[in-house]
């Protein structure tokens, strides 16, 4: 007979190449011990496991819910065994495979290492083809460089409830990855009048337009679902670096490609000709609460 | 016989290849597998990007590599004649967000690796509670957040300051985070309050506790860790900060030290391909992190402990958590002075403008984080990283031992294994 606790699925968090900043990442989850006790974790890298990296690598048993985290590298062994026939045996049994972070998803910051081997688990960049692309049925890629831990947090609840999760043409689930991560930025005034952040360091002004940020081009909830639920990068001057595309890193991270002092990449699904029309009538207005400091503290002396 | 022991539950993963004789290590030799290339990557960048590519080294300390970084491009500004002068804010800003990394760091170091393999070497029955120091440690990453936006892998500095404009909201919610997480500390950890703790002389004084510290330092004493794990006797501390004094220590005996004086070297593994070289500092191994720095500091308790038991495991595991305590106090002082209308930032040349090489050198959690960066017209010629982790956890030759081998050698296997780990491994630091 089953006790209470023998029916708790099971889960692997499993690593390729990587950083362990999606591990750190999920660590920062609010209620981080509550979700994890409802899994029997049989092995994770950082926290106690049931087993221990030997058993794992047997490849003797199967889990529920498989969480790869990291590049995929066909060369890689663990503890003398390949990633790619560790990977293939246990994606075979699971319900679910998970793709912790951008690598794991896309190839990322390590596909760089080995550019002509290295990938995602289903996807090489935008391009669908990886080691278990033969189980891509089961794979939910939650991107991002690290992943977000509220994402992580979700993916995993939704699991647990049996809840059938949505995903988009790159598997990333819709309710995640539908909003770009310019919705929420609190630049958003700028940008609808086209006003421009001088420098960086300044809560003022749209980094559109100079300072290299990708938020109108990419998928994720970072001004929706607050990182760390305190901040993201566009709050804090920080260009978004489309982190959780499939293109990830791109290159000049911190300047805007233009052709004729205009973006030359416009926002997901904006014709260029509407952009230009509006940033056209809006160029042409001098909003002076717009084009002035948001708070001037010599003022208030 | 060598066996070879894979290690987990450290950032990243070892291999340490144990020849036993007597039933004692009569040396060891270690392996990091795993090669990500962040160096070649590197080549060809434009400069400012390397601000978003060395923070994915490390998972766990990649707010030093940022910090690195971004000193190694501002030294190039200035050797190639823009000299970049930082406002205090802009300085107590970043200073502040690197020692709440190094927090973090240490209380998962404190729960998810001391204390359950503590437990397992001595058998203990304790209920360990490891996830009490994820919690703790998102609040401190909570409190960079509000400066950077996130943690990890936050890309807020850049040369010239730092992309934030914080209000004395913003200042004053960090603050509450870090009464949050002292307050935690406290009661989740020391079982009394910081400045009592911090006001300690002697190890004696740990003896007044019960807590999860005392618990860890009495089971470090019944262990015989007091008696084991001894290195070199030397250490290193190369980056400059508020809590820092850069200086390289001969016993107790403290000297200048200056990091052009570091150099990696090619490791010996002869069992297994590792992809690590050792961190020399003019020629000798020397070990680095909080030990090290406790000691430049002139700590009296760490003194103390010194006197008592060297270079021990026990010394290296408490001036570790002594520190962790120090760090949270000097935070709190360093929001204090924080002037809200200075600059963030102050536009520098154009990075093409810039053909010059620069060192960015930091203590990050584990000790020094040595970048080397030569630019051509603002593009990367070459980049150079060195870990505190290949200072610690070298692979030498029996007769030039580095700290970790020399620390190994004549306990068992078991003792030994709990060693290694008291350096705190950073694997994915070492196989940039």
């Amino acid at each position: 007979m089953h006790s209470k606790q023998d029916k708790k699925p099971t889960l692997i968090w499993f690593q390729g190449l990587t950083c362990n900043g999606n591990t750190h990442s999920f660590f920062n989850l609010h209620n981080l011990e509550n979700l994890l006790n409802k899994f029997e974790i049989l092995y994770h890298p950082s926290l106690e496991s049931t087993k221990n990296i030997d058993e794992i690598t047997a490849c003797i048993f199967t889990c529920d819910i498989f969480i790869f985290e990291g590049t995929y590298d066909p060369l890689m062994k663990r503890n003398d065994v390949l990633v790619s026939e560790i990977l293939n045996y246990y994606a075979k049994d699971a319900n679910y495979i998970i793709a912790a972070g951008t690598c794991a998803s896309f190839g990322g910051m390590f596909k760089a290492s080995a550019p002509e081997r290295n990938s995602g688990l289903i996807f090489n960049e935008a391009d669908h083809e990886g080691p278990i692309i033969k189980y891509k049925h089961k794979v939910i890629n939650i991107s991002g460089c690290p992943i977000h831990p509220e994402w992580l947090g979700y993916t995993l609840n939704m699991v647990l409830s049996k809840k059938e999760l949505e995903v988009d043409k790159l598997h990333r689930p819709i309710e995640l990855f539908s909003n770009l991560s310019h919705h929420g930025c609190t630049r958003n005034e700028y940008f609808e009048w086209k006003v421009d952040s001088d420098n960086f360091g300044e809560k003022e002004g749209c980094l559109y337009y100079k300072q290299g940020c990708r938020a109108p081009m990419t998928h994720a909830s970072c001004n929706k679902i607050l990182w760390n639920e305190v901040s993201s990068k566009t709050r804090v001057g920080t260009p978004c670096f489309g982190c959780t595309e499939a293109d990830f890193p791109r290159q000049s991270l911190y300047s805007t490609k233009t052709n004729m002092s205009i973006p030359q990449d416009m926002p997901i699904g904006v014709p260029k000709r509407s952009y230009l029309t509006l940033a056209g009538i809006a160029k042409t207005f001098s909003i002076k609460r717009l084009e002035g400091k948001l708070i001037d503290y010599k003022k208030t002396h | 016989m060598i066996t070879k022991k894979l290690i987990d539950k450290i950032e990243g993963e070892a291999c340490v290849y144990f020849d036993i004789k007597d039933r004692v290590v009569d040396f060891a030799t270690i392996a990091f597998p795993n090669f990500r290339g962040i160096q070649e990557i590197l080549k060809g960048k434009n400069a400012l990007d390397a601000l978003v590519i060395t923070p994915r080294v490390c998972g766990i300390c990649g707010h030093a590599h940022l910090m690195a970084t971004v000193r190694a491009i501002e030294d190039a500004y200035k050797n190639g004649g823009y000299e970049i002068v930082l406002n205090q804010k802009i300085q107590k800003i970043r200073e502040f967000t690197l020692i709440m990394e190094t927090i973090q760091n240490h209380l998962k170091w404190i729960y998810l690796t001391i204390m359950p393999e503590l437990a397992q070497l001595n058998k203990s029955t304790k209920i360990l509670t490891p996830l009490k120091s994820a919690f703790g440690s998102s609040i401190a990453a909570r409190a960079i957040a509000t400066f950077a936006g996130q943690w990890p892998h936050s890309s807020y500095m850049l040369p010239g300051g730092i992309t934030c404009d914080p209000t004395n909201i913003d200042a004053l919610k960090a603050k509450s985070y870090v009464d949050e997480l002292t307050s935690f500390f406290e009661k989740e950890s020391l079982g009394i309050g910081i400045e009592e703790f911090l006001a300690f002389e002697s190890c004696k004084d740990f003896k007044n506790m019960d807590s999860d510290i005392s618990f860890i330092e009495e089971e470090l004493i019944k262990a015989g860790m007091n008696k084991k794990g001894f290195s070199h006797d030397r250490f290193i501390v190369l980056g400059n900060h508020s809590y820092t004094n850069p200086s390289k220590i001969n016993q107790t005996r403290i000297y200048c030290a200056d990091a052009m004086c570091v150099e990696d070297i090619d490791s010996y593994s002869p069992n297994e391909k590792t992809y690590a070289k050792n961190a020399v500092y003019s020629g000798s191994y020397y070990e680095a992190g909080s030990l090290a720095r406790q000691m430049s500091l002139n700590v009296p308790i760490v003194k103390n402990m010194h006197r008592r038991y060297k270079d021990s495991a026990y010394s290296r595991v408490m001036a570790r958590i002594f520190e962790l305590a120090y760090l949270l106090k000097e935070s709190n002082s360093i929001l204090d002075d924080i002037d809200i209308s200075e600059a963030s930032f102050n536009a520098p040349q154009h990075i093409n403008a810039i053909t010059a090489t620069g060192i960015g050198v930091v203590e990050a959690p584990r000790g020094p984080l040595v970048h080397k960066v030569s630019l051509e017209k603002g593009v990367i010629k070459e980049y150079k990283i060195i870990t505190p982790t290949q200072f610690n956890i070298g692979s030498s030759t029996k007769s030039d031992p580095t700290p970790a081998q020399k620390s190994m050698i004549g306990v068992s296997k078991e003792d030994a294994l709990f060693i290694f780990r008291t350096f705190d491994v950073c694997s994915v630091c070492t196989t940039h």
